[in-house]
C-alpha cells in the first residue's frame, strides 16, 4: 500500500475550509495547517492507482492552488 | 510502542512535506525508522524541462521510495504529481528486455550481436551504395548529454553525414533560432531566481499550471507573499493557469505576431524605450520577408547575411508605424486599448517585467519572429539581463538544452553553438574528435520534417530512433507512418517500452531508462545536473550509449569511442567539456557535478555557477564597470528584428471551420508511453478528449461526452466532447492533448514549419468537427 506526504497550497483565505474538506476524505491525514495557506497531508490508499486519483481529485477544490508531492513510498507493505 | 512500519512511512511522509514547506522542526517521530535499509541518490526528473532534482531510494536492487529533494534549488522539495510515476515508469509489465528483430510480420527474438550485426550491415550497405546522407539518425531531447555527444560524433565525425536530428526540432527549434540571431548564443540570460524576484509576468500561450507545474508554484509563491505580482495570461485558451492568472486576455491564434508587433508601435510612438539602452546594446535588422511554410518536398529556404538588411533606429520606427494598435486588434482580438496597456506595462519603469512562453510561440509557422518580437519588447525597453526581469523560453524536455542544443544534435550544428557549415567550425571540431576535418560535412542534414519525407521518396535508406516516439508525435502522421510502412527503409528504434514507432520497426532494441544508467541533463535555465547509476536495467536492456559504441565498432569506427568501461561517462563528459572552455558555455570537471543539484554555466574559474549572463552582476565574460555586453554577438549588441506580419499556413474556411491545436496535459507526457503506460495515470484521465467552447458545443448540438468527429485536410479522429472541463478553447477552437496512442491526433496536424527553425506548427490547422 503506497504512501505519499503532500502539500496543499490555497489561497490564504480558503485555508481552513480546504483543510476540513481534506480531513473529510478516506485516505487522507491532514498533518499541519501552516501560514501561507500550505497544508501538509499523508495520503494513504490501495493501490498507487487509487491514490493518483485522490490527489488529482483535491486540484478540484475551491480554493486549491496546486498540489505537490514531497514523499511517495510504494515499497510493498 | 505499538508503532508499525507503516506508521514509520506515514511519519517519513509528513516529515518531507513539513521539511518542504519549510517547517522541518515539524518532524513525527519514527521518521527515520522508515528509512532503514534505503539507499538514497539524487536525479533529476526524467520527464520534463523544468528540472527538478529527485532523490530516489533504492532497496533490495529496486527503487522504493521518491522524494523531492530539499538540496534542489530548482524544486526545494516538491515534486508535481508526475512525480507519481517516476520510478514506476521504469516498471510497466511489458517493458523491453530483448533484442527484436523482425521476421515478416512478427518480431522475433534476438542476441545484441545478431541484432547489432544486422544494423551495421545495412548502414554499411545503404553508405557503400548511396552514400552517407543515405542514412540517418533521430535522438531526443531525453538523450543524457552522454548518449546524444556519442551519436553526434558517429554520425557526424564517423559515418560523415549530418543526418542527425532531435525531437527537439519539435519543440525547441524556434527557441533556438531566436538566439542564435538575436545574441548570437543559445539559451536564455536569465534563470528561475527570476520567477522569485520580478513583479510582473506575461505568459504568452503557455499553461504553465499544467506543463510546468513546479515552476508556476514558483510564481504563484511570489504573487501569494507580494501583492504587486501581476500575472497576465494572453492565451487562446482557458487553462488552469487562467484560473491563477490576475488577468486573462484571449488571443486568436497566430495573433501573437500582431499584438507584438501593436505593443512594439505604441512603445515607439509614445517613446516609452530606453534610449541609452538601445544606443549602447542593440543594431536593428530586416530580415527576408514572404517566407514559404515547408509544405512542398524540398522547400529551400534561408536568411543568409546577403538577406539582412541593417537600419537605423529612424528607419525602424518608419516601419513599425504600419502596427498600430487598431490594425493589432483586427488581426489577434487583443482590443487596442490591452494593446496599449501592455505597451505600458512593458515599459512601466516601476515593474520588474518578465515574459514567459513555450510552445504556443515555438511551434508556429512564423515561431522565429515571434521569438524575435518578444525579445525586441525586452530589449527596447532595457528589461533583461536583469535580476527579475527577463525573457524566458521554457522548454519541454529534461535535456532539449544540455543535448540537443548544447551538445547540438541538429542536422546543422556542433556542440556549444558551433555550426557545420563554418570551416572554423569544423576543423576545432575535428581537432577535439582526432579526425580529419574533410571528414565533417559542411553540408546541413536533412531537418526533422524532410527526413522522414525522404523516407517517403526512399532516399534515405537506414533510420535509428532513439529515445523517441515520431511515429505518434509527426504532424501529418498518416504521411509518415505510409512512409514507414512501405518497408522501404530499414527502421531501427532503441526505446524502454512498445511504442507506435516501434510497431513499424524492422529492429527493437531494450534501452536503460533514467536511473537504471548514468547520464546528465542540461535543464531550461542552463543548469546540468548528473546522476549515477541506481539500479540494473531490465533483462538484457542496454544504455543507449552502449547500444551505439557496439555498432561503431562494427562499422570500423570503434577508435572514436576509447573510453573504459568503468569511467565512459566522465571520459565522454571530459572531452566534450573541451568544447565549452573559453566559449561563455563552459561547464565544469564531471566531478563537480556529482556533489551538487546541478551548476548553471557559464561556469567561472572558481568553479562557482552563473545565474545571469551578458551582465558584470555576475557573467565573468563581463568586465566589471562594463554593465551589459552581449558578448557573444556580433559588435557585442543584439538584434532587434522588424518582423512584419504573415498568415498561417492554414486558417479555417467554409468547409473546415474551427481552429485546431494540440498541446500536453499535467498528468500526461508527450506520447504518453511513460506516463500512459502506468494504468493510474490512464485512470485519471483515461483518454484523449476534445476541447469545445461551450456555444460552439451547443450549435453543434453536441453535449459533454458525446463523441465528435474531428476532420482536417490529412486525418480524422473519433474523440468524446469536453465542455467546460479543465480548459476551454476560444470560440472556434477546439484543443485535444497528443498522448494517446490509441487516437493518433496528430493525423490531423499540418506539416507547415518555419522557415527559419524547420520547425512545425502544431497549433494550428483547420479542421471541421461533427457530431460521431
Amino acid at each position: 500500500m503506497p504512501v505519499s506526504g503532500i502539500v496543499v497550497t490555497c489561497s490564504s483565505a480558503s485555508v481552513d475550509t480546504v483543510a476540513l474538506e481534506l480531513a473529510k476524505q478516506d485516505g487522507i491525514e491532514v498533518h499541519g495547517v501552516l501560514p501561507e495557506g500550505r497544508i501538509v497531508a499523508v495520503v494513504e490508499a490501495d493501490t498507487v492507482d487509487a491514490e493518483v486519483e485522490l490527489v488529482s481529485g483535491l486540484e478540484e477544490i475551491e480554493g486549491v492552488v496546486s498540489v505537490q508531492l514531497a514523499y511517495h513510498n510504494f515499497e510493498e507493505l | 510502542m505499538g508503532l508499525t512500519r507503516r506508521d514509520f512511512i506515514k511519519a517519513s511522509a509528513a516529515a518531507a512535506a513539513f521539511a518542504a514547506v519549510g517547517a522541518p522542526m515539524l518532524r513525527p517521530e519514527g521518521a527515520e525508522a522508515a528509512e532503514a535499509g534505503i539507499t538514497w541518490g539524487k536525479a533529476p526528473c526524467r520527464y520534463c524541462g523544468v528540472g527538478c532534482s529527485v532523490l530516489v531510494g533504492v532497496k533490495d536492487g529496486k527503487i522504493v521510495t521518491t522524494k523531492g529533494d530539499p538540496a534542489g534549488p530548482v524544486n526545494k522539495g516538491l515534486n508535481c504529481i508526475k512525480g507519481y510515476f517516476l520510478s514506476k515508469a521504469l516498471y510497466g509489465k511489458d517493458r523491453l528486455t530483448k533484442p527484436l528483430i523482425r521476421k515478416g510480420n512478427k518480431m522475433v527474438e534476438a542476441t545484441w550481436d545478431e541484432a547489432l550485426d544486422l544494423i551495421a550491415s545495412k548502414y554499411r550497405q545503404a553508405v557503400s551504395q548511396h552514400g552517407p546522407d543515405s542514412v540517418a539518425m533521430y535522438g531526443s531531447g531525453q538523450w543524457t548529454v552522454q548518449e546524444g555527444y556519442v551519436a553526434s560524433k558517429l554520425m557526424k565525425g564517423g559515418i560523415g553525414t549530418n543526418n542527425l536530428e532531435p525531437n527537439a526540432r519539435l519543440c525547441m527549434a524556434s527557441a533556438v533560432v531566436g538566439f542564435m540571431n538575436t545574441f548570437g548564443s543559445d539559451e536564455p540570460m536569465g534563470c528561475y531566481d527570476d520567477l522569485d524576484l520580478g513583479d510582473t509576468y506575461i505568459l504568452w500561450g503557455a499553461n504553465m499550471a499544467e506543463a510546468h507545474p513546479v515552476l508556476f508554484s514558483r510564481l504563484i509563491d511570489n504573487k501569494l507573499k507580494h501583492p504587486k505580482v501581476r500575472l497576465i495570461d494572453i492565451a487562446t485558451r482557458k487553462t488552469r493557469t487562467t484560473k491563477m492568472a490576475d488577468e486573462y486576455i484571449p488571443m486568436r491564434p497566430h495573433g501573437d505576431l500582431a499584438a507584438l508587433n501593436g505593443i512594439i508601435h505604441v512603445i515607439l510612438r509614445d517613446k516609452l524605450y530606453d534610449e541609452s539602452f538601445i544606443r549602447e546594446h542593440i543594431s536593428f535588422k530586416r530580415g527576408k520577408e514572404n517566407a514559404p511554410y515547408g509544405l512542398k518536398d524540398k522547400e529551400a529556404f534561408n536568411e543568409t547575411p546577403a538577406d539582412v538588411k541593417g537600419l537605423s533606429f529612424d528607419e525602424y520606427k518608419q516601419l513599425m508605424k504600419l502596427f498600430t494598435p487598431q490594425w493589432a486588434e483586427s488581426v489577434s482580438g487583443i482590443p487596442a486599448g490591452k494593446i496599449e496597456e501592455l505597451a505600458r506595462i512593458y515599459s512601466d519603469k516601476s515593474r520588474k517585467v518578465n515574459s514567459l512562453w513555450t510552445m504556443g510561440v515555438n511551434q508556429h509557422s512564423r515561431g522565429v519572429w515571434v521569438n524575435n518580437l518578444i525579445y525586441n519588447l525586452h530589449l527596447l525597453t532595457g528589461k533583461i539581463c536583469k535580476p527579475g526581469e527577463n525573457p524566458l523560453s521554457l522548454t519541454g524536455q529534461p535535456s532539449a538544452c544540455g543535448t540537443a542544443r548544447e551538445v547540438g544534435t541538429f542536422a546543422h550544428r556542433l556542440p556549444a553553438d558551433m555550426v557545420v557549415m563554418n570551416e572554423a567550425h569544423r576543423k576545432k571540431t575535428a581537432g577535439i574528435w582526432g579526425i580529419d576535418p574533410g571528414k565533417i560535412s559542411p553540408k546541413v542534414g536533412l531537418h526533422t520534417v524532410e527526413l522522414f519525407r525522404a523516407i517517403e521518396r526512399d532516399e534515405i535508406k537506414c533510420i535509428w530512433i532513439q529515445c523517441t516516439n515520431p511515429f505518434q508525435s509527426l504532424p501529418n502522421l498518416s504521411r509518415v507512418r505510409k512512409a514507414a510502412q512501405a518497408r522501404k527503409a530499414f527502421i531501427v528504434v532503441s526505446d524502454i517500452y512498445p511504442t507506435r514507432t516501434t510497431e513499424l520497426a524492422d529492429v527493437i532494441l531494450p534501452s536503460a531508462s533514467w536511473v537504471e544508467k548514468e547520464g546528465v541533463y542540461g535543464n531550461t535555465e542552463r543548469r546540468t545536473q548528473q546522476w549515477f547509476k541506481m539500479i540494473d536495467p531490465p533483462g538484457e536492456a542496454k544504455e543507449d550509449t552502449w547500444q551505439l559504441i557496439q555498432f561503431a565498432r562494427r562499422m570500423g569506427l570503434g577508435h572514436l569511442f576509447p573510453y573504459s568501461e568503468k569511467g565512459m561517462h566522465r571520459e565522454i563528459w571530459e572531452e566534450y567539456r573541451k568544447f565549452t572552455i573559453g566559449t561563455g558555455k563552459d561547464l565544469a570537471p564531471y566531478q563537480a557535478y556529482t556533489k551538487v543539484r546541478g551548476l548553471r554555466w557559464p561556469i567561472k574559474p572558481d568553479g562557482s555557477e552563473t545565474r545571469w549572463r551578458y551582465t558584470d552582476l555576475d557573467d565573468q565574460n563581463v568586465k566589471k564597470g562594463e554593465g551589459i555586453k552581449f558578448y557573444k554577438a556580433p559588435g557585442n549588441k543584439a538584434n532587434v528584428w522588424f518582423r512584419p506580419y504573415e498568415p498561417p499556413a492554414e486558417s479555417p474556411d467554409k468547409a473546415y471551420p474551427f481552429w485546431f491545436s494540440t498541446g500536453r496535459l499535467l498528468e500526461h507526457w508527450h506520447t504518453g508511453t511513460m506516463t500512459g503506460r502506468v494504468p493510474e495515470l490512464k485512470r485519471a484521465v483515461p483518454g484523449a478528449t476534445i476541447e469545445l467552447h461551450p456555444e460552439d458545443a451547443k450549435r453543434l448540438g453536441i453535449k459533454n461526452r458525446d463523441l465528435v468527429r474531428i476532420t482536417s485536410r490529412r486525418g480524422s479522429v473519433v474523440l468524446p466532447a469536453e465542455i467546460n472541463g479543465r480548459g476551454t478553447p476560444e470560440k472556434g477552437s477546439v484543443f485535444a492533448a497528443f498522448f494517446d496512442e490509441n487516437r493518433l491526433i496528430n493525423e490531423l496536424c499540418i506539416d507547415a514549419f518555419d522557415p527559419l527553425s524547420k520547425e512545425p506548427d502544431f497549433k494550428k490547422c483547420a479542421v471541421k468537427v461533427k457530431k460521431a
